[in-house]
């Protein structure tokens, strides 16, 4: 966590011990107090609840640092996102690598609006970038290959083919003395081939 | 080039876009040169704090602290909606009863079987 997260988390906490011990709430209640540390950014500058005029639109594009008419919030479906800006889901590894960021690991500059999803959108996970060969070719090539060599191997156990074998021929009667068996006795003949 | 398809899931490069090229209206360069102002500003604020040699504190950035904020606090603007019922109960309630079902059905049928003698204890490591 950044250190103004753990700020925040501490801010937080100490609210919370501050409201239990003494809170004009007795008991649970204390704890969902709306009462807020002043140290942090005032309510105008936290994301709010859905706009529903064209002035709470531009009051909210320009919290966000957008241009009124970029701002687009998230549709209202009771999911919670509020008037939070609806970005392109783009990764950034799609951004310039070139470009001198602030913060180049991330590749975004400061005040910059987040998307929702940033957290997945860095560059050591999801990837939305353009692939180098089109997605139907790669599909074909993958699967084409996969499949041929699953049906060949299929083939292969269904009509198995080699070199042609019989039962292993031993010498001298068929190995008479070495199995132990009667020396006096006379071994039967077998004959392995026909000239 | 001129046949460039992108992948279903990806995006086109901004530099393959066709209007980048063929969109030079006076509103289009109007509404860019408005975003570079902006970024312009957040440039200045930030290098102003950088740059600056009586500064101790770290430098607070109110766009992630705002993005945390919206991140934590969902259920300010939860509305019970036919959607958000619906997958509630569908990750809250149901598997609930299903894991019960299934464990409860598996345990069952195995004691039966241990009952009757017919139980295979595979990997059995003491007799």
């Amino acid at each position: 966590m950044s250190p103004q997260q753990l700020n925040m988390a501490a801010v937080g906490f100490r609210n919370w011990a501050r409201a239990l011990s003494k809170g004009k709430q007795p008991g649970f209640s204390a704890l969902f107090s709306q009462v807020r540390a002043a140290s942090g950014p005032s309510k105008g500058m936290l994301p709010g609840p859905y706009p529903q005029t064209p002035e709470e639109r531009a009051a909210a594009a320009k919290k966000y640092n957008m241009r009124v008419e970029d701002y687009e919030p998230i549709p209202d479906n009771g999911e919670g996102y509020g008037d939070y800006p609806q970005l392109p889901d783009r990764s950034q590894h799609e951004r310039d690598p070139w470009y001198s960021w602030d913060h180049p690991d991330l590749r975004r500059n400061w005040g910059e609006p987040i998307h929702w999803d940033f957290d997945m959108f860095i560059r050591n996970r999801v990837d939305t970038s353009p692939s180098p060969v089109a997605w139907h070719t790669m599909c074909k090539h993958l699967f084409g290959f996969v499949g041929f060599m699953l049906l060949m191997f299929y083939l292969g156990e269904k009509f198995p083919s080699y070199q042609p074998v019989a039962p292993k021929q031993y010498p001298y009667s068929n190995l008479h003395l070495e199995r132990g068996e009667d020396p006096e006795k006379q071994p039967e003949e077998v004959k392995h081939f026909n000239i | 080039m001129a046949d460039y398809r992108e992948a279903p899931l990806a995006t086109r490069p901004k530099t393959l876009d066709p209007a980048e090229y063929f969109n030079l209206s006076l509103d289009q360069r109007r509404a860019e040169e408005e975003r570079a102002g902006l970024r312009a500003q957040l440039k200045r604020q930030y290098q102003m704090q950088l740059n600056n040699p009586h500064r101790k504190e770290l430098i607070e950035d109110p766009a992630l602290t705002r993005w945390v904020y919206a991140r934590t606090n969902p259920y300010n603007h939860f509305r019970a909606t036919k959607k958000t019922s619906l997958l509630g109960g569908l990750f809250g309630v149901v598997p609930l009863f299903v894991l019960y079902y299934v464990l409860k059905t598996d345990r069952d049928k195995k004691e039966e079987q241990i009952k009757a003698g017919t139980y295979d204890r595979k990997f059995k490591l003491a007799y």
